[in-house]
């Protein structure tokens, strides 16, 4: 006689989605003690630790906004298994807000790609890691589009401040952005991917909160 | 790192002892979710079985939030409240019950459970969200099927022709991972309460853990291949501990821990046709 095992089958269903979207300050600071060539070095990381996931691989969906005087698209949202990143280079000033702007607005096109496609999804995440900082009336419209998105459950929006940053600007933004103790870009993107891996076995009722401070984090 | 299968709890309940032989035929089991295992918490899925009469049958499954810190206190009260109120009013006057009565009882039990929640929370001082959990409760007789259920998880029949309906579905929440919970000021509001009738010959009732492997979405149909085979099986079974045992080694299938990392809970049960035919 069959067993059970031999005999279910699962219906065909998509894979949930979970989108991240890095925005990325790739200003000229951002040169300074190498830092960019951590920055890069962590998002290799990143993708090989999400990669040796079985679930995170077809499951997690990432995207790269990079800003400097300018804002640019680096990387579209792909799953992990396609998710090739780039070397990015520092250079020029901070659109931090632009940044923001950009990668929110991808993760509404990336949702509702998600909702007509009848892709079940988890509540993406927008991923900012900086090390400038932004004048008060940018920080307050920045604030306010993600207070909005927050608001209407379109994002979890985290800061991470790098070495250089100005907290007190951070604060504006976010009400707890976290900072970067030293270079430890490797250890911060190894969290990000253990906490998008816990996003996507979380179940009804479970707020995934971050894992607790990070070995990256200063505290 | 995710455990061995052979780490893996499996846990069948005993069916109390009040529990009278009958027509309906049950299979019902489950597991701990590996997730769970790996940070040693319970399995907070809870489930009841329970015959009134030999063709009267209660099921509740209880599904405690994953956030919550008494979840399985929660799931546990619930499912034992909501049942322990069904069994006292049914055991009065099972065939004088229409749909409306059904419909009402159902309610009633669910208003109890939430109530009962509440007093839990009161005495242990905590906020009633960290009792927060799920439930489905049936009543399945010969004629008809009532089910309430509050937040995710489903119930799923085949009819006289073998057909598959699902009776209670998962809610569509905006994000996978959201449902409403019993302890939602919003808990009744949310209720699915439905009365089919019909004789229903197999039934399903599972927690959210198996609805993206057994249900079509997004229309959320029972999805046949997965159904046909457990259904055959608790039809074809005599030993009632066997078969738990059997579905409980199921559920801890490497094929189901592949897909899946939540508790899981499904009972399963059959009636058949030509014992009271009239």
């Amino acid at each position: 006689m069959s067993t059970l095992e031999d005999s279910v089958e699962f219906a065909n269903n998509s894979q949930p989605r979970c989108a991240c979207v890095l925005i990325l300050d790739t200003s000229g600071s951002m040169a300074v003690d190498d830092k960019i060539t951590k920055l890069n070095a962590g998002l290799q990381s990143l993708r090989e630790d999400l990669l040796a996931d079985d679930r995170a691989r077809r499951q997690v969906e990432l995207a790269i906004v990079e800003f400097n005087t300018s804002v640019r698209v680096v990387h579209d949202f792909v799953t992990v298994e396609n998710f090739q990143p780039p070397t990015l280079m520092a250079s020029g000033t901070t659109d931090l807000v632009g940044g923001v702007n950009q990668a929110l607005d991808l993760l509404r096109r990336r949702k509702k790609q998600y909702d007509d496609n009848d892709v079940p999804c988890y509540r993406p995440w927008a991923f900012l890691i900086t090390d400038g900082e932004v004048s008060e009336a940018e920080a307050q419209t920045v604030a306010g589009r993600i207070r909005e998105d927050e608001g209407k459950k379109r994002v979890a929006f985290f800061v991470v401040g790098v070495q250089g940053a100005n907290e007190k600007s951070l604060h504006r933004i976010v009400s707890e952005p976290r900072m970067l103790s030293g270079l430890k870009f490797n250890e911060l993107f190894l969290w990000l991917s253990a906490s998008l891996k816990s996003v996507i076995i979380s179940t009804p009722g479970e707020m995934v909160a971050l894992p607790g401070a990070g070995v990256w984090e200063a505290v | 790192m995710e455990p061995a299968p052979s780490e893996i709890e499996i846990r069948t309940e005993e069916l109390t002892p009040r529990t009278l032989p009958g027509p309906w035929q049950i299979a019902a089991a489950q597991t701990r979710g590996t997730d769970h295992e790996a940070t040693g918490q319970d399995c907070q899925d809870v489930y009841r079985v329970e015959r009134i009469s030999p063709d009267l049958l209660i099921v509740a499954v209880a599904d405690g939030a994953g956030s919550a810190k008494l979840a399985q206190v929660g799931a546990g009260l619930a499912a034992n409240q909501a049942t322990a109120h069904l069994s006292a009013r049914l055991a009065e006057a099972e065939d004088l019950l229409d749909e409306i009565t059904l419909r009402s009882l159902l309610h009633d039990a669910v208003v109890e459970a939430i109530s009962a929640l509440d007093a839990e929370a009161s005495a242990r001082q905590v906020h009633i969200n960290e009792l927060a959990t799920t439930l489905i409760l049936i009543i399945a007789r010969r004629e008809d099927v009532a089910v309430a259920q509050v937040g995710d998880g489903a119930t799923v029949i085949a009819d006289q022709a073998g057909n598959l309906l699902s009776l209670t579905v998962p809610p569509v929440t905006e994000y996978i991972n959201e449902t409403t919970f019993l302890t939602a000021p919003e808990a009744l509001t949310g209720i699915q309460l439905v009365f089919w009738r019909g004789r229903a010959t197999r039934l399903a009732a599972f927690s959210d853990g198996l609805q993206l492997l057994c249900l079509q979405w997004p229309e959320r149909l029972p999805y046949e291949p997965f159904f046909a085979p457990l259904f055959e099986f608790v039809g074809t079974s005599s030993d009632e501990s066997q078969a738990g045992h059997d579905l409980a080694k199921f559920l801890s299938s490497e094929k189901i821990k592949s897909q899946t990392h939540d508790d899981l809970t499904l009972v399963l049960a059959s009636i058949t046709n030509c014992a009271h035919e009239d």
